[in-house]
């Protein structure tokens, strides 16, 4: 009998795979761990407690920040989302047609744009609006961080109208659906998990940036990021680890709970 | 439907139809794939536009009308459900469009549940029902509108043997009971034939011949329709004299007999005849025998046996006999035998 191969027999596979799995989390459990840390050293333990997370809520800067990277994000999201989800059906509820495949290119180019390219860019965009309108405030981190947003909620509300039965609609409409009727009765309901999946991966995306922030941020318009980079640069306390640990617990969370809406999805 | 022409770029997928279906009628169209029947349809419910001629319900024309304008309802081959909503939801989704009351709604909903014999499925996602349940479920949603004609397209062809007799069965009920036109696209021959009251036959984009399941099956006009529909022989014959609307043909054998001819033709000279093979009977060569041939196979099929016979002249011709007494049907392999014909059953096919 022939035994299927595995590449688990293969020499050294346990090493290799033990290393990686080290070299991905190891750095993430000290993070967590060092949160807990009673003294103010980061490398250094010397007993649990939860001050630093005491400290990071009574710091108004961290609660600031966090409450408008939370604000940034929210926006960002629905409005990337509404956009990819008009572009998305635009692309797939449509004949065949030449550059089609040149506008799927177009809309998923700013993928490949460096960040920092697109950063200086917006930079100088909207320096030359700021000085014609006068307006300062979130709208430009808002329409910056939905606008890369844009590609990433675009490639699962795509995949999902690519994957649903034409005929569906043309059901809808046989049975005198108006178009809009269709849209909000057929497609629309069974397009929420993709419409789901594209604004959570928005949302993540844009609780999570740097770059592009710390360009196009007027001052006082600190994210939780672009915050903790420039503690950073100062003294290192264990609070920057709190702030990540529920970070990272936010995170989790996000994708738990998609986890369980999709399956819901799926067994029903 | 006049001179309806349909072209996908170059190619011509409908090619000058006109037809006329009566209301209250089962019309069935009948061809292989790729004859045009599914394009006729959509541009019956509205999906597709006729590149050429017109459509008109009730004397009105629809031929530019979008679907959901139109008081046509289809049976989509896989049935289309909805699968985010119940039962009943999906069969009342026509109405809910059409912004009828929610008592009529739920009123007629009952009304078509129970019409389809899905009682106590209602509240079931339509996920959760079996193949016949679905098709049944996609039946009862079409009706519902209380459409002026429901078109089917190939909506029996998922289903298994058995489900699909019963379904036949269970269709034409539901349309003497609800007096809608049917319109149905099949492959089928059988079904066609259980079912329809008018068939018209398609190949290539066009209509080869409408007419009732008698008239397709016994009288085809065409080698195509002959050749489609069951299983035929062909015999060369030439024509004596004409009367009526009956010829005299004289086979090859030397024998002669009547036959029938499509309307508007005059049949001349060299003909193509066509015989079915449950029309002729195997029977000792006597005077009664229309032609003579040598068996060539016998293939024993429960209900029937055919035999597979050689003519004089070498054309194949096959007799279907009914197996009415048990065990075997008492020719052999090379037996020389006559073929008598019953009354009045050979066609000649046009050109």
């Amino acid at each position: 009998m022939a035994r299927q191969f595995s590449v688990k027999r293969l020499p050294g596979f346990s090493t290799i795979a033990m290393i990686c799995f080290i070299g991905l989390y190891m750095p993430i459990v000290t993070l967590v761990v060092y949160a807990f840390n009673a003294g103010t050293s980061i490398a250094v333990w010397e007993g649990f407690s939860l001050r630093w997370f005491y400290s990071a809520w009574n710091n108004t800067q961290v609660v600031d920040a966090s409450i408008r990277s939370l604000q940034i994000a929210f926006c960002a999201a629905i409005v990337a989302t509404v956009v990819a989800t008009m572009a998305a059906i635009a692309t797939t509820r449509t004949a065949q047609y030449r550059g089609l495949t040149f506008k799927y290119a177009f809309i998923n180019l700013p993928l490949l744009v460096p960040e920092i390219v697109t950063a200086v860019a917006l930079l100088i965009f909207f320096s030359q609006i700021k000085v014609y309108t006068g307006y300062s405030g979130l709208g430009y981190l808002i329409a910056a961080h939905a606008a890369f947003c844009i590609p990433f909620a675009y490639l699962p509300i795509r995949a999902r109208l690519e994957s649903m039965d034409l005929t569906l609609e043309r059901a809808a409409a046989d049975l005198y659906a108006t178009p809009f009727q269709a849209f909000r009765y057929v497609t629309l309901p069974l397009l929420w998990p993709g419409i789901l999946a594209g604004m959570i991966l928005g949302f993540v995306i844009s609780l999570d940036d740097v770059v592009i922030t710390e360009f196009v941020k007027s001052g006082g318009q600190d994210t939780l990021p672009t915050y903790m980079l420039g503690q950073l640069r100062r003294v290192v306390t264990p609070e920057m680890n709190a702030i990540s640990t529920v970070f990272l617990l936010l995170s989790f969370a996000i994708v738990t709970i998609f986890f369980f809406l999709s399956r819901n999805e799926k067994t029903s | 439907m006049q001179n309806i022409v349909k072209d996908f770029g170059h190619f011509r997928a409908v090619n000058d139809v006109t037809l006329k279906i009566a209301s209250n009628e089962f019309f069935t169209l009948l061809g292989p794939s790729g004859c045009g029947k599914t394009t006729l349809l959509r541009m019956i419910a509205g999906f597709e536009m006729p590149t050429k001629g017109s459509i008109l319900l009730d004397g009105a024309g629809i031929a530019s009308l979008p679907p959901n304008q139109r008081p046509i309802n289809t049976v989509f081959q896989n049935y289309a459900l909805f699968p985010h909503m119940t039962v009943a939801d999906n069969i009342g989704f026509g109405l809910k469009m059409l912004g009828r009351p929610k008592a009529e709604i739920e009123k007629t909903v009952a009304d078509m549940i129970r019409l389809v014999r899905l009682d106590g499925r209602e509240k079931n996602l339509v996920t959760q029902l079996s193949g016949g349940q679905q098709q049944r479920v996609a039946l009862a949603r079409a009706l519902a509108p209380q459409p002026k004609v429901l078109l089917l397209d190939e909506p029996l062809s998922a289903l298994d043997l058995k489900l699909r007799k019963s379904m036949q069965i269970e269709l034409k009920r539901l349309q003497m009971e609800t007096g809608i036109t049917f319109v149905f696209v099949t492959h089928d021959q059988e079904e066609a034939l259980t079912m329809s009251d008018r068939i018209a036959v398609m190949s290539e984009g066009q209509v080869r011949q409408i007419g009732s399941p008698w008239e397709i099956y016994d009288r085809p006009a065409e080698r195509f329709v002959a050749d489609f529909i069951g299983e035929t022989n062909f015999l060369t014959a030439e024509v004596v004299s004409v009367s009526g609307d009956r010829a005299r043909v004289r086979l090859a054998s030397g024998a002669e007999i009547p036959a029938s001819f499509p309307a508007n033709t005059t049949p001349s000279g060299k003909v193509t005849v066509v015989v079915r093979p449950e029309h002729a009977r195997a029977a000792p060569v006597s005077g009664a025998s229309v032609l003579r041939g040598t068996i060539h196979d016998i293939v024993y099929l429960g209900t029937d046996t055919h035999l597979h016979v050689v003519l004089e002249d070498g054309t194949p011709f096959m007799v279907r006999q009914q197996n009415a007494r048990s065990g075997p049907c008492g020719y052999d392999k090379g037996e020389t035998l006559g073929i008598e014909l019953s009354d009045d059953v050979a066609q000649i096919l046009r050109d």
